[in-house]
Order: structure tokens, then sequence, then C-alpha cells
């Protein structure tokens, strides 16, 4: 599994290791009862501090994305109803657009219009449908 | 809504305190009443620019320089009074490597090193030494600066003490030896609990380890507050502006900074951003984004603060 992190991000950086194991999940990178790495392997991997790793490690578990085993470590969790991670991992993407959208000076149905040309073109920056 | 910066943390127990500590080189001010609080565990990065009086800051704490007012606690000893007690708990990574054993060779001092702390554990020395690349053979005075920083690093850690102070601990490091280091610090902390004050002023070096910011100016610190509440309470604010507008008179003393391209403006606020989006639109501006700042960006902010 490879999380990638990025300081520069506006999400904290527990935030940001949040999405990315729920991310491995959506993709399938990460499946229930895979292990996930150890507090310490993670946090000197990621080069951030351990509290970090542990905070995200224990958010996830009080939403029900992974699980502790005691002595053994943490684990994915069955997957909750159907598409609850999909949502909020899509919920996500579309804040960061929305908010980029208004930077821009546009508004969501100019976005939301835009995406949808976006992915009605054959374009192959445009992988379609997963 | 004039806004104050937070000073004071309540997280004692502190590990390193500082009570209005002062400090002058003949005339020059180097520390003016400095009061720091480094809580137990924390990682805390003291940043400043040159010559803030970062690193006479960390040298007062370990009594390698007398205190000229104030006074200074470390683990509640008072290091003028307790200084080896204060060291032996202490790793230190100097700003300078002024040896003085030039003519040893790395290995010899580092065994000349470890007979200071009992605690030294001489497997981890070891893993440390290859993980940092460090030749034994090595003459100490024709180590480069990233080199004699390593060894210095290495013989801060290899005694796992309660408390590291490292005074630019990546300065002179390669982009590669800086990664591996803080590699090697991130493990160093979920090993054994350690408090770490770092002093610099490459803050996006240190960034993902810290969870405490101090900024030191001119010998005092003009902020000092956990990272997390630095990131909610420090934001930038983006919003159109009509012709000829006057201003919002209710942000005063609460923007830390300003920029503005045509009618857009940019300002840094501390404050609850409900509250600075209301001044703001009381005023006639059209708020267009509210985010965050990397920590370097807020760092920046504070730092560009008129007093």
């Amino acid at each position: 599994m490879q999380l990638s992190i990025n300081p520069a991000d506006a999400r904290p950086l527990y935030v940001q290791i949040m999405d990315e194991v729920r991310r491995a999940r959506v993709l399938g990178t990460l499946r229930p009862d895979d292990a996930l790495p150890s507090v310490r392997q993670l946090a000197a991997e990621l080069r951030v501090n351990p509290n970090t790793v542990a905070q995200a490690y224990r958010e996830l578990e009080r939403d029900g994305v992974v699980y502790v085993r005691r002595g053994q470590g943490t684990f994915i969790a069955e997957a909750q109803v159907d598409g609850t991670a999909r949502g909020i991992l899509a919920r996500g993407v579309a804040e960061r657009a929305l908010l980029d959208a208004h930077r821009h000076g546009l508004g969501a149905g100019e976005l939301i219009e835009a995406i949808r040309a976006l992915a009605r073109e054959p374009a192959t920056s445009n992988p379609g449908e997963p | 809504m004039a806004s104050v910066l937070p000073l004071r943390l309540d997280e004692s127990p502190f590990v390193v305190a500082a009570h209005g500590l002062e400090k002058r080189f003949g005339r020059q001010r180097a520390l003016a009443g400095l009061e720091l609080q480094v809580p137990e565990g924390a990682v805390y990065v003291l940043v400043g620019p040159n010559g803030a009086g970062k690193t006479t800051a960390l040298k007062l704490l370990l009594d390698l320089l007398p205190a000229d007012g104030g006074r200074a606690e470390v683990f509640g000893l008072d290091p003028y009074r307790a200084g080896p007690a204060v060291r032996a708990r202490v790793g230190y990574v100097p700003e300078r490597h002024d040896w003085g054993y030039g003519w040893m060779r790395v290995g010899r001092l580092l065994r000349h090193h470890a007979t200071y702390f009992p605690a030294w554990d001489a497997a981890y020395a070891e893993r440390l030494a290859h993980a940092f690349g460090i030749d034994p053979d090595r003459r100490v005075g024709q180590l480069s600066k990233g080199q004699a920083r390593r060894v210095h690093l290495l013989m801060a850690m290899a005694h796992r003490p309660p408390l590291l102070l490292l005074d630019e601990p990546t300065d002179g490091l390669d982009p590669l030896a800086r990664d591996a280091t803080l590699g090697l610090l991130a493990e160093h902390l979920a090993d054994a609990p350690t408090t770490v004050l770092i002093s610099t002023h490459l803050v996006h070096e240190v960034e993902r380890l810290a969870d405490h910011v101090g900024v030191l100016r001119d010998g005092r610190l003009s902020a000092q507050l956990p990272l997390a509440m630095l990131h909610c309470g420090l934001r930038r604010y983006r919003a159109d502006v009509p012709e000829d507008w006057a201003g919002a008179a209710g942000l005063n003393g609460a923007v830390l900074r300003r920029a503005g391209l045509g009618r857009e403006i940019q300002w840094s606020v501390w404050g609850e951003e409900a509250e600075v989006v209301r001044q703001l639109a009381a005023s006639g501006a059209t708020v267009r984004d509210v985010a965050p700042l990397p920590l370097e960006d807020a760092v920046l902010a504070l730092l560009s603060r008129k007093e």
C-alpha cells in the first residue's frame, strides 16, 4: 500500500491519512481484514509524528473503517452499508472541486455543467466509469 | 475584533519552561523576556528569523550560557543550579560544531561520548551510524557540515534521552540525508516517549513531525500554540471589493498580512472564521474563499505582523 500525503494540502495530515486509507479501500488495494502498517512503520515511512498516525487510526476506528485487534494491529473492517465509503470519498472530491470553482469565481451549476460536458467527451484524459 | 495571538499553552506538565528569560551580548539584547512552554511529549518547533535568539535560548536551557535575568526550567530543574543533571537527560544537537576533538576519529569520539551516558544503547547507535552513513574511521576535524550534523544527531539520540534539543537539525543535510533523518526521528518518537524542541528557520523541513509552534522575534515569542489551533484560527480570506472600498474597520488588529491584485484582496486573519466573514461582508466585500494556510505561510504571516 502506498499512502501519499502533502503538507501543502489544506487538510490536516491526519485527515489526509484517513482519506488515503478510505481511497485504498474503495480502490480495493486494501480489502477487509488486510492489516494496516503499524503506527511506527507508517510514521517512519511518511516522516510524520507517530501521534498523527495514531490519531488517524483512532478516528478511522471510530468511523468503522478499521478495527483494532489487541496486540496484533489495525485491520480494514468489512465494508459498511454499501456505498458509504464511496460516498464520503466522492463528497471530499466534490468539496475540493467546489472550493476551487468558487476561488475562480464559478458557481456550482457551472462546475457541474463543465463536469458533465467533460464526462461526455471521449478524451484520453477521461478514463470513464471505474 | 482586535486579535490576541495565543502565548500560553494549557497542557502542563511542561518539560521545558522559560520565565522571562533575558540575555544580553554587550548592548545587543538576544532574549528579551522569553516565555517558553514545551509540553511533555510535544514536538515543538521554535521558528524565527536569523538572530531572533533561538540558539541562545537553547544554550540557556542547558546552562551552556548564563542568563542575565528570568529563569529556565527543564524537568522542573534550574539548569543554572543543576546543569549536569539536566544535560544528562538531554540529547543536544548544537548549531555549530566546535569539536575540540578534531584529531579524534569518529568511532573513538562516539565511544568517548558513550561513557557519559549510562543509558547509551550500543546496538541502536550502531543502527543509526549505519542509517546515517557515518564512517567511524574519519577524523572528526575533517567532517563536512552535514556529516558532523549526523554524528551529533547520533550522539543525541543513542542514549534515548527524554528530551531532545535540536538546533537547526537539518541544516547542511542534503535532501536524501534530511529525508532519512526525519524517518529516523519519527521511528525514535514511536519507540520511546520523547519531548522534542527543534529550532529552525526552515519550518517546512520539520513540519510533518511538529505539533506545536513558537514564533520567536527579537528575543521574545509573538505566538505559541498547538498546530491544530493555528490551523483553525489562522485563515486566508479572498474577497472582491467594490470601487472606493473603505476597508473593513472591524478587522483592525486581526489582519496579519494583506495582499491584493486589482479588486481582489487577500487577507491572512487570526480569528473565528464566521466572525471574520461577517466583518468582511458587512464592509461590502464579497468573500470568495476561505482556506487554512500551510504551516510555512502561517509562520510567514505571523512573522510579518507589525507589532
